[in-house]
């Protein structure tokens, strides 16, 4: 499969409907569209991955985990600025993530300016 | 009478029509017999007095027709025999005495004969009368074993329930009657002289005695029931928990005449009441200890369900700053962002008392719980776990219940156990996940409370073991869980149990009463 940037759309993959919601919000309040998804199946099966110029998305997920998406998708050489969320990473699992390519990972709650930042540097590349 | 006429010819002196015949013929025989002894021995004439006894003897033994005999055979006898030279003039002289001494006979045996009568129906009216006198003396023995039977009885009674009965009248009266079982309890010798209430204030507790005194004369003031606990010393120096209760016996007037009342030793039952609390507290220990291990596991899962919403309410938070510190403000955006933080940061607070209460510890505290509800909040609490094993809950919860007598606290923690266990069992199964939670009524009063899984399910020879202390087929846990379980629902009066799903999974119902009879 191969994975073009052909807009700049932000995908959110949260099955916590609030956080997902509320991230479209802030995103929205710096002028950034975005699209949420609830699950990583949800969002591998819309088919809109080729136009996704940064993926945020939650580790623990019923079904898919984030970092299993993350996987998925560089294997299928379709790499994603991807920032992850998590309620209770660890050190490893922060490593892990950075190692497959991460931009960054950040524990909730998070900053919105650091989150902001990172969204604008992903779609900048 | 006939009775007595029939007495009379059958047991009689001379029974037989021959015998009193022959007694008339003898008698007669016998005068002639003397008289002529008489005259032989040149003593004076004498056969007319001879004659006359032997008419006499045989009107007394035999009756009137053979007394009239005995007349005509002894003038047969004087005029034909005796003296058969006389003048005619004698012998009608000496018929004559004999015929008026007959009649006159036949008058005498006639009262005699009504006298003997007489004696006859007196007679059988003094016997029917001791017979009566026998009847009611037996009737009256009986009556007294009886009662004595049933004294006995009492006693007993009274003994086994450690109650004394008493009487007793207000000053100037005293104690009027004690039965046994209140001198034992009191400490007194059952043999010994019945106390008087002096004596029995003696033995009660001296910190007891002025609240005692108090109550019965504020009740003997208002002629009113009484009832009190006290402590009562042994003369071996033991202290027993005792309680009397006083009921006024009031004349027709409304004067009180005296109490009667009972007297029981509660110390065996305020021991008993004492040991059953310290169990229960020991059970309500030992459920918050297994709950709070139980929440100890799900700390970084409760941890992560608070802190969705709390991310959520800083998304929002920074949004609204975002808006309002843009170079044009948009207040309607703001305040849509402001509203957010507010629902989510009330979803982060409902959890955070979700979870406190579960943790809480305190007695047992019972009152009415919809078991729907308790069930929806843990559902709700353990949605990251759930979630994180991808476990799909569904629920079919019967809209009429009754609400039921409960510990929220610990009916929630029994089905924090039950789903913990079924998201256990799932955990490493290849099927589809799913934990079934049903509530249905199965009665009037009864609920029935059911979590099914489609888990590995419980091999047949675990079933009976699953509820034992210690029993576990967890790597992590201590096995206490189904036990403490059990022990909650039971002690609510309810039962818990667990069944094999065939093909897979296992399921665990419990039920619960409603305190009250409710419509069908």
């Amino acid at each position: 499969m191969s994975c073009k940037k052909e807009t700049k759309l932000v995908a959110i993959v949260d099955d916590d409907d609030s956080v997902r919601c509320t991230l479209q919000e802030l995103l929205r309040s710096a002028g950034l569209p975005s699209e949420g998804f609830e699950s990583a199946e949800a969002f591998l099966g819309s088919g809109r991955q080729q136009e996704t110029a940064c993926l945020i998305t939650d580790i623990r997920m019923p079904g898919m985990s984030g970092l299993e998406l993350q996987a998925v998708l560089n294997a299928a050489r379709c790499k994603i600025p991807t920032i992850f969320i998590t309620g209770h990473g660890d050190e490893e699992m922060r490593f892990q993530a950075l190692r497959a390519g991460a931009v960054e990972f950040l524990p909730k709650p998070f900053d919105d300016e650091i989150l902001i930042e990172s969204v604008r540097a992903a779609l900048d590349r | 009478m006939s009775d007595v006429d029939k007495m009379k010819r059958t047991t009689g002196p001379v029974a037989s029509l021959a015998l009193r015949y022959g007694l008339a013929l003898a008698s007669v025989a016998a005068a002639f017999g003397l008289a002529s002894a008489f005259m032989h021995f040149h003593l004076p004439q004498t056969f007319g007095a001879f004659a006359l006894s032997a008419i006499a003897i045989t009107f007394w033994y035999a009756g009137t027709p053979p007394g009239i005999f005995a007349a005509v055979l002894s003038s047969v006898v004087r005029d034909f025999l005796f003296d058969p030279h006389t003048s005619p003039e004698s012998r009608i002289l000496f018929d004559l005495v004999f015929l008026v001494f007959a009649l006159l006979m036949t008058r005498v045996a006639r009262v005699r004969n009504q006298l003997e009568l007489r004696v006859a129906e007196r007679t059988a009216e003094l016997t029917q009368l001791n017979d009566n006198l026998k009847r009611e003396i037996a009737k009256h023995n009986q009556v007294e074993a009886e009662l004595r039977l049933s004294e006995a009885y009492l006693a007993e009674a009274q003994r086994m329930s450690h109650t004394g009965s008493w009487a007793w009248s207000p000053p100037p009266g005293d104690i009027r009657y004690w039965s046994e079982e209140c001198y034992r309890v009191q400490g007194f010798d059952p043999k010994g002289i019945q106390p008087r209430f002096e004596e029995f204030l003696q033995r009660v507790h001296p910190d007891d005695r002025a609240r005692i005194a108090e109550v019965i004369e504020s009740a003997v003031r208002e002629k009113a029931e009484f009832e009190f606990d006290y402590r009562i010393i042994h003369p071996g120096g033991e202290i027993r928990d005792a309680r009397s209760v006083g009921h006024p016996i009031l004349t027709s007037s409304g004067d009180l005449v005296e109490y009667v009342g009972t007297i029981i030793d509660v110390t065996d039952r305020r021991q008993a009441e004492k040991e059953r609390e310290r169990l229960r507290e020991a059970q309500a220990d030992l459920a918050h200890v297994s709950r709070m291990t139980a929440m100890g596991e799900l700390t970084a899962s409760l941890a992560h369900e608070v802190n969705q919403p709390i991310t959520a309410a800083v998304n929002g938070a920074s949004t609204c700053v975002r808006w309002l510190t843009r170079e044009e403000p948009d207040l309607g955006e703001a305040r849509e962002a402001a509203q957010g933080v507010i629902r989510n940061a009330k979803r982060a607070a409902e959890i955070i008392n979700r979870i406190r209460s579960i943790s809480k510890k305190g007695e047992s505290k019972r009152q009415l719980a919809d078991v729907n509800e308790l069930i929806q909040e843990m559902i709700a609490l353990l949605r990251t776990e759930t979630k994180r094993y991808s476990v799909s809950v569904r629920t079919e919860l019967s809209a009429e219940l009754p609400k039921v007598m409960a510990d929220s606290v610990q009916v929630q923690q029994v089905l924090m156990n039950l789903i913990m266990n079924g998201i256990d069992a799932m955990k490493d199964a290849d099927q589809e996940r799913e934990l079934t939670i049903r509530s249905q009524r199965v009665d009037n009063r009864t609920l029935m409370i059911s979590v099914s899984d489609t888990g590995v399910g419980i091999p047949p020879h675990q079933v009976d073991r699953i509820f034992d202390a210690f029993f576990t087929t967890k790597s992590h846990g201590i096995g206490m869980g189904l036990r403490i379980s059990r022990s909650i629902v039971e002690s609510h009066g309810g039962r818990l149990w667990a069944a094999d799903n065939s093909p897979h999974g296992a399921s665990f119902h419990f039920t619960l009463s409603a305190p009250v009879e409710v419509g069908a």
